[in-house]
């Protein structure tokens, strides 16, 4: 017994050493993204590259929140993130429970153009869609930067596959109770759906927080830019990049994702348990 | 899942339907559009709107009480974009007609978004060719139309680590090919460099490396008749100069990204080929005044690669006027080195290097001397492809034993396949 | 059968119900279905059809006033050598990097749900990190790794007596580089995604098979695999979507070198798109769609059979 018993302790000290030593390497890169930030310019091109810096200093980052109008671009990442992942979250929960649960004529047809979608090359649709916006008069609008982005296929399909798992009884139980519809879907189905809501919720917002070409090229005037679009405006050149502030830009990006992630990531690992497919 | 079929089927044909709709093209090729109507004189009015990248876009606002105290009635908004992604959002906004006034665009991009009628022709009354450095002009003139006007302007040299040159007992710029090959091999025997030079193997870009020696052996990239002419004889003569640093070992081909500074730097690499940003790169690495530059050796003539940025103004813009007054006056002499002063960009106006900023400035006025021979691509709408074309073929021409012959004659058959998009 | 007024009845009231059951359905898909079909079904309508016109960025402007050229384009793609060797480029990489990311993220995921209690969230977010962290970061991180002479790799390499290889630069380790570099970028996804599948295996299957004698391999084997296998397939099918896909590694490292050996079909497009072929563009990205349908389909047959 006892024998198995410290057998079982130096199994998981190993575990522990061998699991921590790949974290060292997946964390690496993004340490040393952190630590370069309060490098000089020059120190951040040495070769090889260094890690701790040698002079500690803030000036990448003053420069940035000085340079840039930093809470314009922050509140437009926020509000443009914030509006496409709710939206998301809203309607593809109702469209993914429709196409799991409800019958109606055309349900296989939508599903099957839905999934198609999904396969379809991101770049390929870029230019044809830029000319539909504008054509609605929605270039430089928050309109133009949330709207083609408020449903995606991907959240459709996702939510329709976590929602095929809830029992049918409860849904007919209720019917049978005489709860309308939309009842049904908000009182019992949403909250039934919270994990997959997470995992949805963090999947959306780090693809739109990231997003740089689109409000690239809808934004006709800076202060409808987002953080990325900015970032990429005041650190690469034509022939060369300032390495300082982009990496400093770069931890700046990120922490709001890290943030949410954080928060989500209890709901957001139960939730894909149940996204099986059938 | 089968219940999709018959939708899509019939959503496929649709498209068909709508794919031989289209028309078909009305006559073939861009018409000599010739110059744009005289704008007239008087003060502009209205609002200006102008698209910038990078620090261009970021201090322009600078040269703006300038213009606006000779032209009241007029306000310039200025839109910085980010170099990252600017050919996209230029290119999508001529093709949605949603433009702004003016832009800078690169001139390597002039000939693909000419081509496209999204931009006006120069008119003739504000702006002077001959003000500006020859070759910065021609990257605005597509189809015998020029359609921008040379904003700044960048050209080629070599900086030199002065150690290793010492030591390798150069004491003044080699002229001809043949010096200047003898010079690095020396920065390797005596110099106590490992690399003479360093040159770029192919793959993007090198065709900013290597045309300016297709060019000095009297090369040019397209005959007369406007066919291509990558397998003359002086390019192929040229191609084999540029493979023999690589293969008699005076540079490397396989340098890892981000290592040439400090080489350099070090002692390490004695020479690299690059235009006017090295200065501030080598500056924060602390080796100011360790270098010098040297210009272009000569064959037949001393030719360097010109680049930088062209102001244009669209064909959809919603003030015409105001917008090519407000070029002309970024075109003056003397705001061409106000601008210099403000963000380091080199004047594509000649009168401007009298300035003693740059006059006396013993490293840009080696680029101003070089600006006097130096070329551009011409300013066809498929320059971009056959340029990826040709640095492919560099590529294999360094890396594997391809022929010089061999990789000219592939190059002209690519570009010839590609055409010049006319 | 002769008719009766009860059938009639019948048949209204299912008619009727049938009338509710697409008003409610339709209701709550509609919001969806309009977004999608304006910004979604549409553009990809276009962009088809333009793969069957010889539209380039000359004709922007007048986009109607292009020839229909019915299937040149395609057969263009098939004709380009630079397609064919980025379609092996391609192939290899999804072929090694789908199963080397599916192992290493199972491989991590079994690691922190056994015998690990400590540091949980830690790790999770850690092994997650690579997927957010900015893609100049890691490559300036990997280069170094990489780097002939005073990289990591090699240095290490070096204290065991080998002589490293220029990874980067060789045309024959560069795209093995790539999927090692893709496989640590990814499989923090993976990772979460199969913790997540891990914990809906009952316990009481895991204490059967003890019962029955079975050690920690056979275990493995014989329940956690089988009960994967939903989870797997939704893992196996998102990776291949993404890694036919795959650009940003090669854009970021290597431009696509040396040598076109870590060209992509999708670098390719996005090269033919930055050139103005923008019909020729679409025709290859459709020929991509096809080549991604198939993966799938393949995936659903591998992995769908044996239900529990």
């Amino acid at each position: 017994m006892a024998k198995a018993r410290t057998r079982d302790r130096v199994a998981r000290t190993v575990l522990h050493v061998v699991l921590g030593l790949g974290l060292l390497a997946m964390v690496g890169p993004f340490l040393w993204m952190l630590l370069s930030s309060f490098k000089s310019e020059g120190e951040i091109r040495e070769v090889p590259p260094t890690w701790w810096p040698r002079d500690f200093g803030l000036t990448n980052y003053t420069e940035l929140f000085d340079r840039l109008a930093f809470p314009t671009y922050f509140t437009n990442s926020v509000v443009v993130a914030g509006s496409v992942t709710l939206g998301n979250l809203v309607l593809c929960s109702a469209a993914g429970y429709a196409l799991a649960k409800l019958r109606f004529p055309g349900r296989g047809a939508l599903l099957g153009l839905v999934l198609g979608t999904v396969m379809v090359p991101g770049m390929v649709t870029f230019v044809p869609l830029f000319v539909l916006v504008s054509k609605l008069g929605l270039t430089n609008t928050f309109a133009g930067l949330i709207l083609p982005f408020v449903v995606g296929a991907f959240g459709v399909f996702f939510m329709r596959q976590f929602i095929l798992s809830i029992p049918d009884e409860l849904i007919e139980s209720a019917r049978i109770d005489g709860a309308g519809e939309v009842r049904i879907f908000w009182r019992i189905i949403l909250p039934l759906c919270r994990p997959a809501l997470a995992t949805l919720g963090i999947l959306t917002f780090l693809g739109s927080w990231n997003n740089f070409l689109w409000p690239l090229v809808i934004a006709t005037t800076e202060d409808k830019y987002t953080l990325p679009v900015a970032l990429a405006l005041y650190s690469v050149g034509q022939n060369e990049t300032d390495y300082g502030l982009l990496l400093a830009g770069s931890v700046v990006v990120v922490v709001p994702v890290l943030i949410v992630f954080v928060l989500l990531q209890r709901h957001f690992v139960r939730g894909i348990a149940t996204t099986g497919l059938k | 899942m089968r219940g999709w079929i018959r939708p899509v089927a019939a959503l496929g044909l649709a498209t068909a339907m709508l794919a031989v709709a289209a028309c078909g093209r009305d006559a073939d090729g861009t018409q000599n559009e010739g110059p744009g109507t005289a704008v007239g004189a008087g003060p502009a009015t209205g609002e200006i709107n102008i698209w910038a990248m990078g620090a261009e876009g970021e201090k322009l606002s600078a040269l703006i009480e300038g213009f606006t105290k000779d032209n009241p009635e007029a306000t310039v908004k200025v839109t910085p974009i980010p170099w990252d992604g600017a050919h996209d959002k230029i290119s999508t906004a001529i093709t949605a007609g949603e433009t702004p006034d003016v832009a800078l665009i690169g001139t390597t991009w002039m000939g693909e978004f000419a081509r496209t009628g999204g931009l006006d022709p120069t008119p003739e009354d504000l702006i002077k060719p001959a003000d500006f450095y020859p070759g910065a002009w021609d990257t605005t003139v597509v189809d015998g139309t020029s359609y921008g006007v040379p904003w700044y302007v960048e050209t080629r040299l070599f900086y030199v680590n002065k150690e290793v040159a010492g030591k390798a007992g150069i004491t003044a710029p080699p002229t001809t090919w043949e010096d200047l090959k003898a010079a690095f091999a020396a920065m390797q025997d005596k110099g106590g460099a490992k690399w003479g030079v360093s040159l770029q193997p192919g793959a993007t870009g090198s065709w900013q490396s290597v045309m300016p020696f297709v060019w000095q052996n009297g090369g040019t990239v397209q005959k007369e008749d406007g066919s291509f002419d990558f397998d003359s004889p002086e390019s192929v003569a040229a191609l084999e100069y540029y493979k023999s640093f690589f293969s008699e070992g005076l540079s490397p081909s396989d340098l890892p990204q981000g290592s040439l500074e400090p080489e350099f730097v070090k002692g390490d690499i004695g020479a690299f080929v690059s235009g006017p940003w090295h200065i501030g790169i080598l500056e924060e690495q602390g080796a100011a005044g360790e270098y010098e530059l040297w210009g272009m050796p000569t064959k037949q003539s001393a030719t360097s690669f010109v680049g930088g940025g062209d102001l244009a103004v669209f064909k959809d813009a919603a003030n015409r006027e105001g917008a090519w007054k407000f070029v002309s006056y970024l075109s003056r002499p003397d705001v061409q080195a106000t601008w210099f002063q403000t963000v380091g960009d080199l004047p594509s106006v000649k009168s401007a290097w009298d300035d003693p900023a740059l006059k006396e400035n013993p490293l840009l006025s080696a680029f101003g001397t070089q600006l006097n021979d130096a070329k551009s691509p011409p300013t066809i709408s498929t320059w971009d492809q056959v340029a990826a074309v040709f640095d492919d073929k560099m590529e294999a021409l360094i890396k594997t034993g391809m022929t010089p012959a061999e990789a000219a004659a592939a190059i002209q058959e690519e570009a010839t396949s590609i055409g010049t998009g006319a | 059968m002769t008719a009766r007024p009860q059938d009639a009845a019948l048949r209204r009231g299912r008619r009727g119900a049938r009338l509710r059951r697409a008003v409610v359905g339709w209701g709550f898909v509609s919001p969806f279905t309009l977004l999608f079909a304006v910004f979604m079904a549409g553009p990809v309508l276009v962009s088809l059809a333009m793969s069957f016109t010889d539209l380039r960025s000359a004709d922007v402007r007048d986009p109607l006033g292009v020839n229909f050229v019915g299937l040149d384009q395609y057969a263009k793609v098939f004709g380009d050598p630079l397609f064919l060797k980025a379609s092996g480029n391609t192939a290899f990489f999804v072929l090694f990097g789908v199963p080397l990311t599916m192992t290493a993220g199972l491989a991590v995921a079994l690691g922190l749900s056994s015998g690990l209690t400590r540091f949980r969230t830690l790790f999770r977010v850690g092994y997650y990190l690579p997927v957010v962290t900015s893609i100049v970061a890691v490559s300036v991180v990997w280069r170094f790794l990489l780097q002939p002479e005073t990289g990591l790799v090699n240095s290490l390499l070096a204290l065991v007596g080998v002589d490293g290889p220029n990874w980067l630069a060789d045309p024959d380790l560069s795209l093995p580089s790539l999927v090692v570099m893709a496989t640590w970028r990814n499989l923090g996804f993976q990772m979460v995604v199969f913790l997540a599948g891990l914990q809906a295996i009952p316990q009481n299957l895991y204490e059967a098979a003890r019962l029955d004698g079975a050690g920690a391999w056979q275990q493995f084997r014989h329940v956690t695999l089988p009960m994967l296998r939903p989870t797997m397939l939704f893992v196996a099918v998102i990776t291949s979507i993404g890694y036919l896909q795959f650009f940003e590694e090669a854009y970021v490292m290597t431009q696509g070198g040396p040598l076109n050996s870590t060209l992509s079909v999708s670098y390719h497009i996005y090269k033919q798109f930055g050139f103005g072929n923008y019909s020729y563009a679409s025709a290859m990205s459709y020929v991509l769609f096809v080549a991604i349908v198939a993966l799938s389909l393949l995936w659903f047959r591998l992995l769908k059979r044996k239900e529990q």
